[in-house]
């Protein structure tokens, strides 16, 4: 039997009639980094949504542990441990900084934690400290996927996802969220990224895998990948 | 979409629109009792009444819970042209569709801009206020020779003249046809706008509505102008009603518990947004609701709006579309059409004129 | 002429329409749903502990121990067993209408369900403080509608802390701002709606025990409330709980003072009118928020 943490073996999924992942075949080792890249409409967080369970997979398994959970409503994948910081972020715009830290480990399970895990997020991101009674909606797009990461690291994850944490971040920001990534992934965490921004991508994480038209097109350890020359040429502009 | 007949079927098709028409032709004249005529005149005109709503909330998607204000435009204007003016209400009809086309654009212009919820909420006060409104005039005084009596609380009474020249006819019989002709008017008329331009364009805004504006669809211009024909059927429905009740009381013509609520219920189970569905709807909710008060109604209050109800409930749990789709899968094994090929979008596709 | 007595007497009144409000605005803040049953199961809860009263003769306050847990129950089950096919089959159009409906075609079943069980008399529960009258100054209030005003305020503060406080209380708004999110967060959205409906049901459990020893109950009694309960919930703001006591207050407000001047029914056209005002100029409300 497989020993990796997670596995996605021949899922096909999408939006009703519209097809978008077809025999997506991926797995992610536990304590790694792993990245899955490709263009706009490559069905990256459509693979997201699919995982967390926000979409049914129309044919194929998602195995936790060798355990099947293809099948479990969202909130019920979260509760297993596979956490997905969404696409945009999507905090709570009308609750507080540290409400929304709160809403993350409402789950029973991991509320034992919660002081402790409080106090982790804040020591690691102290901004968030700071504007701890501030509304989510009037922090700055830094600010908020600062928050939106924390949320998730409240749930205890044992994957966590996290889909195009760069997206609208400037370049200085991208690095401070990928060098979170990095403390977090130091600290233990299997991390699944989905990212646009390629290069990073390649560079924060063991392996990777590239989504072109809703099939896995390439997939290795990223050192190999970043001298592809199909790779460069297309995702790095060289 | 059109389905396309072989000439057997469309044979068939004719055939069973016949002895349909046929029986409901010949049904009056076998009723014993006078009672059930005027059963069956109502199922008509509930029918009716559903059909026409139709026009506007099933086409375009909207929930117009305050229809009951045409009925009352149709029945008071009608009613008071009669008892004040001498007019009778072959003239007061149309009088009827101009000063309901009127409300409909005064109305529809503000509220064709709200969503959902709103809109639904806002046609529930307007209803009520013209309710509030009605039973708080009793009269208008012009001068002192000309008063015109509403009515106000204690109701209207439509004069008795007793002539066909203003529509009252001796006997129910020529009230069932009257009824009849109105149904097959505004089924023929929800077919064809259903399949012609105005259709397409509702449709699209039913489905939605911001990607129909994107489509260069003047989303409030369209929905006017259903509303406008809407008001029209539903008003001179309410022409119909003063003529058949003869005794007008705001609260029954126009609330939304006996009067606005019915016709949409009606709709929504027999299957809101297709040609025949709200008719259907309309006639069979009634039927059952006459059935059971007739067998059980003086026994238990409430039984039989208990049951209606229950109906209700079931239905919209189950069957959201409506029993229509039951029915049209019936038809098409009928016709010996493939129903794979025929069924395309049941809820928005319909079907062809005619039964 | 002073205005004081149908301030106070308005104040009271609204206030129990803001209560009344509380509980559909929470439905609609956190299932983006509309109650159309909400007047019959506030009737429901009326009738139920006027009957009870009837025949114990026990302080129709005291019946909240049974009436509101009932009612709790009516609401979770509706949710659950009515609401949730409805909802499930739904969530793919833009602007679903089928549980208005449904909750519409409820409402009728409930209402005829009161009218075959206990009749279409009109009854109020003449209490030993029924006609007790406390007065202040020039003013006057009747000792119902004060213990009422206290009750609703009260209750209304124990549920918004039970909103910002505790962890269930959280959940409701987490799941009314983002259910999808919530449920990433392992937030059960249909539960969450069952306890949100249940808790609707539980307001309208105080509202209608307060109602009792002055207002007239009967199977009817329910429409009247239930319009004015969307009016005042437009106007406080759908989903703001603090909007639907304000909104509520002023509609009470409106209502009496306006009644000075003009007969009852008058009046009931110009609310109408304020609330056709409030969805042209400002439909979010007083203190509502951009929801969607």
């Amino acid at each position: 039997m497989s020993n990796h943490l997670l596995e996605i073996k021949g899922v096909h999924s999408g939006y009703g009639d519209v097809k978008v992942l077809h025999d997506i075949n991926l797995y992610v080792e536990e304590g790694e980094i792993l990245s899955v890249v490709g263009a706009n409409g490559a069905g990256k967080t459509t693979l997201m949504r699919t995982i967390s369970g926000q979409l049914p997979v129309t044919a194929g398994e998602i195995l936790l542990h060798g355990t099947p959970v293809q099948h479990l409503p969202a909130h019920k994948i979260a509760a297993e441990g596979i956490i997905q910081v969404p696409e945009g972020r999507r905090l709570f715009p009308y609750m507080t900084v540290h409400e929304n830290l709160l809403i993350g480990s409402t789950m029973k399970h991991v509320r034992a934690d919660r002081q402790k895990n409080l106090e982790y997020i804040y020591n690691l991101l102290p901004r968030l400290k700071e504007r701890e009674t501030q509304m989510a909606n009037t922090l700055s797009g830094g600010e908020q996927q600062m928050l939106a990461i924390g949320r998730a690291l409240m749930e205890n994850p044992k994957i966590l996802m996290l889909d195009e944490p760069s997206l609208g971040l400037s370049p200085l920001l991208v690095g401070t969220v990928f060098d979170l990534i990095k403390t977090i992934s130091a600290a233990g965490t299997t991390v699944l990224l989905v990212e646009q921004n390629v290069k990073q991508a390649l560079k924060i994480s063991q392996r990777t895998y590239v989504l072109e038209n809703g099939v896995v097109a390439m997939e290795g350890p990223s050192s190999e990948l970043i001298d592809d020359p199909y790779v460069k040429k297309a995702f790095l502009g060289l | 979409m059109q389905l396309k007949l072989t000439k057997q079927q469309q044979l068939k098709k004719w055939l069973l629109i016949g002895v349909t028409l046929a029986i409901l032709c010949v049904l009056p004249f076998m009723l014993s009792k006078a009672y059930f005529v005027h059963v069956a005149i109502m199922c008509l005109f509930w029918a009716y009444m559903s059909a026409s709503w139709n026009i506007l909330c099933g086409f375009a998607g909207t929930l117009s819970l305050g229809h009951g204000i045409y009925v009352a435009a149709g029945a008071y204007v009608a009613t008071i042209l009669l008892n004040t003016f001498g007019v009778t209400p072959w003239l007061g009809l149309f009088v009827s569709c101009v000063v309901a086309s009127i409300m409909a654009i005064i109305i529809g212009f503000p509220i064709f801009n709200l969503r959902g919820a709103y809109y639904t909420l806002s046609t529930v006060a307007i209803g009520e206020g013209i309710v509030v409104l009605l039973t708080n005039f009793r009269e208008w005084k012009i001068s002192d020779d000309l008063i015109i009596k509403i009515g106000g609380a204690e109701g209207l009474t439509m004069k008795t003249v007793n002539s066909p020249l203003f529509m009252q006819w001796r006997g129910k019989i020529p009230y069932y046809f009257m009824i009849l002709v109105m149904l097959i008017a505004v089924i023929l008329i929800s077919g064809y706008i259903k399949r012609n331009k105005l259709g397409f364009q509702l449709a699209a805004v039913k489905d939605d509505e911001d990607a129909a504006r994107a489509l260069g669809i003047d989303v409030r211009a369209v929905k006017l102008k259903a509303a406008v024909i809407s008001a029209i059927f539903t008003a001179l429905g309410g022409v119909f009603y003063a003529l058949i009740i003869r005794f007008l009381e705001p609260a029954a013509v126009a609330s939304g518990a006996t009067m606005s609520n019915q016709i949409v219920f009606g709709a929504i189970v027999g299957g809101s947004g297709t040609v025949m569905g709200p008719a259907l709807g309309g006639l069979v909710l009634n039927l059952i609701s006459s059935i059971i008060q007739y067998f059980l109604g003086g026994s238990v209050q409430g039984l039989h709006l208990f049951i209606y109800g229950v109906i209700i409930v079931v239905m919209i749990i189950f069957k959201p579309s409506g029993f229509i789709t039951v029915l049209e899968k019936l038809y098409y094994k009928y016709l010996g059409v493939e129903i794979s090929e025929a069924l395309e979008d049941t809820e928005s596709e319909g079907e062809s004129d005619g039964k | 002429m002073s205005l004081m007595p149908s301030i106070i007497n308005g104040a009271s009144m609204g206030a129990i329409y803001g209560l009344i409000a509380m509980g559909l605005t929470l439905i609609f803040g956190t299932m983006r749903v509309t109650n159309f049953a909400h007047g019959a199961m506030l009737m429901l809860a009326m009738i139920s502990a006027y009957s009870i009263w009837a025949v114990t003769g026990i302080n129709p306050y005291l019946l909240i121990i049974i009436i509101g847990p009932l009612m709790f129950v009516l609401g979770y089950c509706t949710q659950m067993f009515l609401i949730r096919p409805v909802l499930r089959a739904e969530s793919d159009k833009n602007d679903p209408i089928g549980v208005l409906l449904l909750t519409a075609g409820f409402s009728i079943v409930l209402e005829n369900l009161a009218l075959m069980i206990f009749g279409a008399d009109y009854r109020m529960a003449q209490t030993s403080f029924s006609n007790t009258v406390f007065t202040f100054g020039n003013s006057s209030l009747s000792a119902p509608r004060l213990f009422g005003l206290i009750i609703t305020l009260g209750v209304s503060a124990l549920l918004w802390v039970f909103l910002q406080r505790t962890e269930p209380g959280r959940q409701l708004r987490a799941t009314g701002q983002d259910r999808n999110t919530a449920a990433l967060m392992g937030i059960n959205s249909e539960q969450t709606f069952a306890v949100a409906f249940g808790i609707s049901c539980a307001l309208l459990a105080v509202a209608g025990l307060v109602l009792l020893p002055f207002y007239y109950v009967s199977p009817s009694v329910g429409g009247v409330f239930q319009t004015r309960a969307f009016i005042v919930v437009v106007l406080g703001g759908l989903g703001s709980v603090p909007g639907a006591l304000v909104g509520g207050i002023i509609i009470g407000l409106i209502e009496t003072i306006a009644a000075q001047f003009m007969t009852a029914s008058v009046t009931s056209v110009l609310i109408y009118l304020v609330f056709l005002i409030v969805l042209f100029v400002k439909p979010s409300g007083l203190f509502g928020t951009k929801l969607d």
